[in-house]
């Protein structure tokens, strides 16, 4: 199987095309054309951006997009400060418990959003948290606030911007690093000078990965958020809400919107990718 | 005296990188250390640049103790064997950075690049990133980024190792003249005696962690301190007992002293200009002999010819080691 030479067109590649094309169009591709169609199409009355002009229209909610929006930047941000300084120390330092933590990393993509709210709540939760009710004295609020929300969506995410800088830091290696110290750099200029635009494009499509996967979060939010309206609902969470009213079109709108600016992210990271490819 | 290492020792877990280092390089020299693969001399050299901390011992530089300085204040040049280049700068941005880091004005900068790019032929290509430069343009670019913070000693690292043998054989000799004009106390490191015993002023031998022997090319050469040296700097044979090297060796067709030895030629090797002839003595030691083209010619050496094998007076010998060693 080591030959580089294709396979000859049998009747079975044709199938094979087939199946996946059908797979991924039944799974993926249709479902979400179909939210398309329906956020702008009703029965009986046609094509109508009604939906779109309720949801600008409604304070509620543009406040659950704006609520969206900001979390899924505050958590990217913290996860690529986080994701940044967590690659450098599992690459270039060593220290015991090492392997121990690489593990955990993945933990976010392993478990279920759900379990992850859980556990927030069992730590954070204001009235029988195991930090909670410190915290709550001190006038800050986490389980079904802000914070909560911004938490849950992080712990989601956190591996995504680690798992796209390792690899790299550990290819560049560390001699361009070490020439830089010969040269007088301290090490916080060597990071800015020299390690920082070796990894910059691993670290751009870990930021944007991390931002589509952000948006979407549900799971873990519903458990934390409360998904009070008007406070603490995020878009998600009122597709859901909509949804559950029997107000599907409102309910395709915005998970349209979601959508979109995933596909959005997708189309950047490729680009981006076909991008770093020519520069490398 | 530029650079004092004493009594260095590190140890990697279990295994003695280096053993006792004592070592002292003058100031404005060349010197090359110079020794077999794994023997020490990159921990050597980083552990001079303060990359690597010893476990014991002192490294002073320019009279100043730099034993705890940061290789950041120790102001060295050092050439890493496989260029370690700012992919993402231009030439003249990584020549620049030292210059920057130093916050130079501006113009000074733009000056000091262009008189280093001059320096090593690399003008035309200020504006190009290094991955679209030779290996060997590259590792000059390395040079002239060392020499653009005016460090107190220059260390280079197998610099020409990763290069093919004519460009290591053009910029060996450029580095010399380069030396020759910048003067700065420069070490390097090479695993080639050919290199070392050209370009080097002065050359430390180290094996197995220690150091073997300093000294000139000729001194090495001439007087090796062991079998070691004499070994790895050329090529040695047994003659009678003794290590020779064998151009030392005469080969005749009678004795022509109390020391000839009777053999047979067992083998003859044309080499270009010169002819490698193996000859078996009678006492059953096998003996490399080496002579010109001409030479050979006139004495009609075959295999199985009977001829005599004695020292040339004046060779350099010492006591073969025992054959346990
Ligand atoms: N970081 C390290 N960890 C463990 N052992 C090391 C380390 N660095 C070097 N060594 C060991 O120390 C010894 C000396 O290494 P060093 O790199 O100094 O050799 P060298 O003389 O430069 O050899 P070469 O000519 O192959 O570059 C080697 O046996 C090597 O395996
Ligand atoms: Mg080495």
């Amino acid at each position: 199987m080591a030959e580089t030479r294709r396979a000859p067109r049998t009747p079975l590649t044709y199938v094979l095309r087939l199946v996946v094309i059908a797979y991924l169009g039944l799974l993926v591709a249709w479902p979400v054309v179909l939210v398309a169609w329906n956020a702008f199409h009703v029965p009986d009355v046609g094509f109508t951006t009604e939906a779109f002009a309720g949801i600008f229209g409604d304070p509620q909610m543009m406040h659950a997009i704006q609520l969206t929006c900001m979390a899924a930047v505050v958590a990217t941000l913290i996860n690529l400060v986080f994701g940044v300084s967590i690659s450098l120390l599992l690459v270039r330092t060593e220290f015991p418990g090492k392997r121990v933590l690489s593990a955990l990393i993945d933990l976010p993509l392993s478990v279920s959003p759900i379990v992850v709210g859980l556990a927030l709540v069992l730590v954070y939760g204001g009235r029988d948290g195991w930090f909670g009710p410190t915290l709550e004295s001190a006038g800050i609020q986490v389980i079904f606030a802000t914070p909560g929300i911004i938490m849950a969506t992080a712990f989601v995410s956190l591996p995504l911007v680690i798992r796209e800088v390792i690899p790299v830091l550990e290819e560049i290696g560390t001699e361009q690093e070490q020439a830089a110290a010969s040269l007088g750099a301290s090490s916080w200029q060597t990071f800015w000078r020299i390690t920082l635009p070796g990894i910059k494009w691993a670290v751009i499509y870990g930021v944007v990965l991390t931002l589509a996967r952000s948006l979407g979060e549900f799971g873990a939010v519903k458990v934390v958020s409360g998904n009070v309206l008007g406070q603490t609902r995020t878009a998600t969470l009122a597709v859901e809400e909509k949804y559950l009213n029997f107000d599907q079109q409102g309910a395709y709108a915005v998970a349209f919107l979601l959508a979109s600016v995933s596909v959005i992210c997708i189309l950047v990271v490729f680009v981006l990718r076909a991008r770093g490819a020519r520069v490398r | 005296m530029s650079i004092e290492v004493s009594g260095v020792n590190k140890r990697y877990g279990d295994f003695v990188a280096l053993e006792d280092i004592n070592l002292t390089i003058p100031t404005g020299q060349l010197t090359a250390l110079l020794g077999p693969s794994g023997g020490g001399k990159t921990t050597l050299l980083r552990v001079i640049a303060g990359l690597e901390t010893p476990d014991s011992g002192s490294v002073v530089i320019e009279g100043k103790d730099a034993t705890s300085l940061p290789v950041q204040k120790r102001n060295v040049g050092f050439v890493f064997q496989h260029y370690a280049a700012f992919k993402h700068l231009s030439v003249a941005k990584n020549v620049a950075f030292g210059l920057e880091i130093r916050k130079r004005p501006r113009a000074e900068i733009a000056a000091k690049v262009e008189e280093l790019l001059e320096l090593v032929h690399l003008s035309q290509f200020a504006n190009r990133l290094p991955s679209q430069l030779s290996g060997g343009q590259r590792q000059r670019m390395a040079l002239a980024r060392a020499l653009a913070i005016e460090p107190s000693v220059l260390l280079l690292d197998e610099p020409f190792g990763a290069l093919d043998a004519k460009v290591r054989k053009e910029l060996r000799d450029w580095l010399r003249r380069l030396h020759d004009e910048v003067h700065v106390t420069t070490v390097f490191v090479t695993h080639d005696q050919e290199e070392a015993l050209e370009v080097a002023d002065e050359i430390v031998v180290v094996n197995q962690g220690g150091i073997e022997q300093i000294g000139t090319p000729e001194q090495l050469y001439d007087e090796p301190a062991n079998d070691f040296v004499m070994s790895f700097l050329g090529d040695v044979t047994t003659l009678g007992g003794a290590l020779i090297r064998p151009h030392d060796v005469e080969v005749t067709p009678s004795p022509i002293s109390e020391h000839s030895l009777e053999g047979t030629v067992s083998r003859v090797l044309r080499i270009g200009f010169e002819v490698r002839l193996t000859v078996l003595t009678d006492d059953g030691e096998v003996v490399t002999a080496e002579l010109t083209r001409t030479h050979a010619r006139a004495l009609q050496l075959e295999e199985g010819v009977n001829v005599f094998v004695t020292p040339s007076p004046g060779a350099y010998t010492m006591p073969a080691p025992s054959p346990a060693a």
